[in-house]
């Protein structure tokens, strides 16, 4: 039953069918979380003991820099399921996500830079966390230029499929960053086990941010890859039925 | 296997630029360097290291730029692959001549040079298995950028490549600080000479892939 849910929803025909139904709910979900969690953590939250306001942006940036590493895992699965299974429509979708990939991650950095200067008194400095997340935002930025510079786009997929599993490599650096090295950027402050060093008055809405801003990128997503899908297929059957 | 060999050792020595460009590209930066700054002012002992490190960085990516494309451009790789059925045996003798003839002497180099500029004579024989087992790492990295952007010039090379390299460059401060501070060095060594292992023995796998995909 799931190989036949798997063999069925790899179809980008199947993808562009149900992501019809799932788009309404996840942008509904993801802005109303957004909105919640924002008015929340900037309005209500308490001011904290040692930054006051300025912490504020941590409503935008920790959600930035977890979806900006989720998204390029994600790209590497899809990449691995293009290579070994040859799955079209997961080539599609690391082409899709690559570019929102790059701008949360952009976001995340310039999101940081302010964060910095009333904290460190610096927007830059070239420590682990932050230097290993300017190599992701620049290998996002070569995935695109190296999938745009092949006239032929299966073998482009290939390629890009390619340098997308060896370039996770830099994932886990990037999250170890902070244990491995003596860096700037402070440790992890919240953990899934368990054990989070943030006063729940600006936990919840912390998290509730980051489901919401998780749903909005899916939207987002859903969105690019639908059109790329129906730009790729264009001469297909179905599409033409569909537009 | 050593028909391989033989032959891009003869391929290499013919493309004099390929050899010769990033050695005396490095014997020109760390030249350069000293005479750039007012070494009266700086402790140069200290701080030479970083620019032998940036300097190993732009001449190996030099050095392995247009690895692939002149064989891919006069049809020559894909007459290899009819004649071994894969890349792996090829890719690997490549990246082994281009080692043995470029990244070591550039290693060799880079240890001459940083000896002259004030630090330890003993340290020699380290700074040279670190530098050479960087280069190692680093060519098999930037061959991987080259075999994947082949005849699309360098930029998409340093931009896909670059990223992987980083990683190398960390680990090459690490085992150049443990040099000076004289503990550790054992550790990072270890460290580099494994990853050199199982990354010489896995890149060239996917190097071979890349290539497969141009050769479709």
């Amino acid at each position: 039953m799931i190989s036949a849910f798997i063999h069925k929803f790899s179809s980008p025909k199947s993808f562009v069918q149900i992501t019809k139904t799932l788009y309404p709910l996840f942008i509904f979900t993801g802005l109303s979380m957004l909105i919640i969690g924002w008015t929340w953590g900037l309005l209500f939250a308490p001011p904290d003991a040692v930054q006051g306001n300025s912490y504020r942006i941590i409503f935008l940036h920790v959600p930035a820099v977890i979806f900006a590493e989720l998204i390029y895992f994600f790209m590497a699965l899809c990449a691995l399921m293009h290579i070994v299974w040859r799955v079209r429509l997961a080539a599609y979708l690391i082409k899709s996500a690559a570019p929102i990939g790059a701008m949360i991650t952009f976001i995340g950095l310039f999101s940081g830079s302010i964060w910095g200067i009333p904290t460190w008194g610096t927007w830059w400095q070239w420590d682990a966390r932050i230097t290993s997340t300017l190599i992701l935002f620049i290998m996002y930025l070569g995935i695109l230029t190296l999938h745009g510079s092949f006239s032929n786009l299966e073998k482009s997929d290939r390629l890009m499929s390619i340098l997308v599993v060896i370039g996770v490599v830099n994932i886990p650096i990037i999250k170890k960053s902070v244990d491995w090295w003596s860096t700037l950027h402070q440790p992890a402050s919240i953990s899934v086990s368990g054990g989070s060093s943030i006063d729940p008055s600006m936990l919840y809405p912390l998290i509730i941010s980051v489901i919401g801003l998780g749903f909005t990128l899916i939207s987002l997503g859903i969105l690019t890859s639908r059109s790329y899908i129906l730009g790729r297929e264009k001469n297909k059957k179905w599409v033409l039925d569909h537009v | 296997m050593l028909r391989l060999i033989k032959i891009e050792s003869s391929k290499l020595f013919y493309k004099l630029k390929s050899w010769l460009g990033p050695m005396l590209i490095m014997i020109l930066v760390l030249t350069a360097f000293p005479l750039s700054i007012d070494i009266s002012q700086f402790d140069l002992e200290k701080f030479y290291f970083s620019i032998i490190v940036v300097s190993l960085l732009m001449t190996s990516f030099l050095a392995t730029e247009g690895m692939f494309e002149e064989d891919f451009e006069d049809g020559s790789l894909e007459q290899e692959f009819l004649i071994e059925q894969d890349f792996y045996k090829v890719v690997l003798s490549k990246i082994f001549v281009y080692v043995c003839f470029i990244g070591v002497p550039i290693a060799l180099i880079g240890a001459i040079f940083s000896v002259a500029n004030g630090v330890a004579i003993e340290s020699f024989v380290s700074v040279f298995l670190s530098l050479s087992l960087s280069n190692l790492l680093l060519f098999n990295l930037f061959a991987f950028g080259n075999a994947l952007s082949i005849n699309k010039g360098a930029m998409l090379g340093v931009l896909t490549s670059l990223p992987l390299a980083l990683p190398v460059i960390i680990l090459l401060g690490t085992a150049i600080r443990s040099i000076q501070y004289g503990n550790g060095f054992l550790e990072i060594i270890s460290l580099m000479i494994g990853m050199g292992f199982l990354i010489s023995a896995i890149m060239p796998l996917i190097i071979s892939t890349a290539l497969k995909t141009h050769i479709d």
